[in-house]
């Protein structure tokens, strides 16, 4: 089984001067390909900055980073642009999605700075529609839409150059609990068929539902290998 | 990501915020109707003026006492040219065709109780030839009233036109300085000559002026202000000119600084042409200074704009985009910006120039090179002012852009 995700001895400092918090403290972790994890902790112990490290939106402070056999932490600015756009899907719980274009355009985007053709742009965004189940729904605007479609379109535009793996911080943080069913039945899907998901959450429900817990605390991975049944132990601090 | 790309997502972001695109664009648009206006009626009013000088005569050269030098240091002027002096230019200057003496000043007319200070010219018949005028009715001063002093005058249409009111003047008696004088002839409109009305002028023989109305002032003879000559065809004009310096250096007995100007229309058209062109380059230059507003108004907007859109350049950064995908797609809305302000602020400009030439003798002068340069420029002030807001959004960070919420 080969691995997608690998962090040796991450860590993550803010602040220079006085205050300095140190977010990450020492993370070491494997993800595999085909796998589907959960990170839970408290808030502020530094699930979000792990998450973007992992994104390959932030820097780890010291530590190696692998991604796909790649060493991330030494490329420059421009290269990790590429290895966003090529091997990463990032799902927020905001959506994020561009408020004057349609679901279709907004799943494009990703391939428009890949640089794959229209023709191409279009199906392939279609296709990745279909299976969030929107294909009802190509020509409508973020507004035209239910949070829960939206962040369907998201998670589209997530899945649309067929990233290694699917990264997707609380994503069903601004959902109801029907809607945030609809979501995880998704992303089971794609794991079903294939696709390596990570997702941080604070639901034991959410939780639940993924094959591997990893448990933070305090800038560190408490447990690495929770399984589902665990969950009530984690909620319980 | 190519530039159709980038085109096209700039378009898609203009046109979604259409009020703003459009206050955005008005800086740019009222910058370039003016560069192009300003610069359209400057050339107009340069070729209006050249075509006026051209309505003086054919090949017409002139004669003022002073020296140039003078001319700029008094304002009173010798009284050394005569009327001799013409005479020997028309008897001795091979290269002339016609010479009109002139000596002209702003005398009060009365006419059946109606009073006017207008242009009264003492002249001979060639003055007719030279400057192209034509008699509508009666006739033109001749060789017997120069010989006779008579007391006739000759109305410019306008002239006419205050005092008769369209009756013919013809046998009646006007005075000017309060000696009366018999209208014989009358000519035809010639129109104005740099704002000046030429037919609002009286013609009087050129010896009764001197002897009636001014008195002579010189001690060389019968003093003028003005000769015109014509040159007998366009090539002789350098000769004439020559040669009339010459003979009248020879007759003044000149050592030093001439005391009179020789001119040709084309030294009076280049200097008109400085004149002109020094206003055009004046109104281009404020002109110039509103396409920099402009420019500075796009700026303000794009940077308000980056600021807005944080969110939006950290998702794009987020899939994929590189600083240099954000860093063209701002700069490309800047210059799109700046770039169809510029285009239409050119139709506006034309607009001005066609409604200026309308309504004023000026000619439409829609000059390609004033547009080509004003969307230049144009598109030039986008990229430089878009430099920086373009910068801001390229390097923001992709985390604190989408926390940004
Ligand atoms: N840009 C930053 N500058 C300074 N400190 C930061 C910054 N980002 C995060 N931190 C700090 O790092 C720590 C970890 O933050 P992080 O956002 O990773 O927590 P989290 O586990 O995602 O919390 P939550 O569950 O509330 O989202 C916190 O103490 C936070 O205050
Ligand atoms: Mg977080």
């Amino acid at each position: 089984m080969s691995t997608i995700v690998q962090l040796q001895s991450i860590t993550k400092v803010y602040g220079i001067g006085d205050i300095i918090v140190n977010a990450l403290s020492g993370v070491d972790l494997t993800v595999n390909a085909g796998e589907y994890c959960s990170i839970m902790g408290t808030s502020g112990s530094g699930k979000s900055t792990m998450m973007n490290i992992i994104g390959c939106l932030d820097r780890p402070t010291a530590g190696r980073y692998y991604l796909d056999g790649i060493e991330v932490d030494t490329l420059a600015d421009n290269e990790l642009a590429r290895i966003r756009n090529q091997k990463l899907g990032f799902v927020f719980q905001q959506f994020h999605l561009l408020s004057q274009l349609t679901a279709w355009e907004n799943v494009m985007l990703p391939m428009i700075y890949a640089g794959v053709p229209v023709q191409e742009r279009r199906d392939r965004a279609r296709e990745a529609l279909v299976r969030v189940g929107l294909e009802q729904r190509l020509q409508n605007k973020p507004t035209q839409l239910s949070g829960g479609q939206q962040q369907r379109v998201a998670i589209a535009r997530a899945i649309v150059n067929r990233p290694v793996v699917l990264l997707a911080d609380e994503p069903t943080g601004a959902l109801d609990s029907t809607t945030t069913e609809e979501i995880l039945d998704i992303f089971g899907e794609l794991n079903a068929s294939g696709m390596t998901v990570v997702m941080v959450t604070h639901e034991a429900d959410v939780a639940r539902r993924t094959h591997r817990i990893i448990w933070f605390k305090d800038g560190k991975v408490l447990e690495s290998n929770l399984s589902p049944k665990d969950v009530a132990l984690v909620s319980a601090g | 990501m190519d530039w159709l790309e980038s085109g096209n997502m700039a378009v898609k972001t203009l046109t979604s915020n259409k009020l703003r695109t459009g206050l955005t664009m008005l800086g740019m648009i009222i910058g370039n109707a003016s560069v192009i206006a300003m610069i359209g009626i400057g050339q107009g009013a340069q070729r209006l003026a050249s075509e006026q000088f051209e309505s003086l005569g054919p090949n017409v050269l002139f004669v003022t006492p002073g020296s140039q030098g003078a001319r700029q240091r008094t304002t009173f002027l010798p009284r050394n040219l005569v009327w001799d002096d013409a005479k020997a230019i028309a008897a001795q200057v091979p290269s002339v065709a016609s010479v009109a003496p002139q000596r002209q000043s702003q005398l009060s007319i009365t006419y059946g109780g109606k009073n006017r200070t207008t242009l009264v010219m003492g002249t001979a018949p060639e003055y007719l030839v030279v400057r192209d005028f034509d008699v509508a009715k009666g006739r033109f001063i001749n060789n017997v009233d120069l010989e006779r002093n008579t007391r006739v005058a000759i109305l410019g249409s306008e002239v006419a036109e205050q005092f008769f009111e369209g009756k013919d003047p013809i046998g009646s008696k006007i005075r000017i300085r309060n000696i009366s004088f018999e209208v014989v002839g009358v000519l035809q409109p010639k129109g104005s000559f740099l704002g000046n009305n030429q037919d609002d002028a009286v013609y009087i023989p050129l010896t009764t002026s001197a002897t009636s109305l001014t008195g002579r002032t010189s001690p060389f003879g019968l003093d003028l202000t003005f000769i015109s000559i014509s040159a007998i065809n366009e090539a002789s004009i350098p000769a004439a000119e020559f040669q009339i310096t010459n003979l009248l250096r020879r007759r003044h007995k000149i050592i030093n600084e001439d005391d009179f100007t020789v001119q040709t229309q084309k030294d009076i058209l280049r200097i008109v042409g400085t004149i002109t062109g020094g206003l055009t380059a004046l109104l281009a230059a404020i002109a110039a200074v509103s396409l920099l507003v402009g420019g500075i108004g796009i700026m303000n907007i794009m940077l308000v704009s980056v600021s807005e859109r944080t969110q939006e350049i950290g998702l794009r950064k987020a899939i994929g985009a590189s600083e240099q995908d954000i860093l063209m797609q701002f700069m490309i809305e800047a210059v799109m910006l700046s770039a169809a302000g510029g285009i239409v602020g050119t139709g506006v400009g034309i607009g001005g120039i066609l409604l200026v030439a309308a309504f004023s003798p000026l000619q439409a002068v829609v000059s390609p090179l004033a547009i080509t340069l004003a969307v230049t420029v144009s598109g030039t002030i986008g990229l430089v002012f878009g430099v920086f807001p373009a910068r801001q959004a390229a390097r923001l960070d992709p985390i604190v852009a989408l926390r940004s919420a």
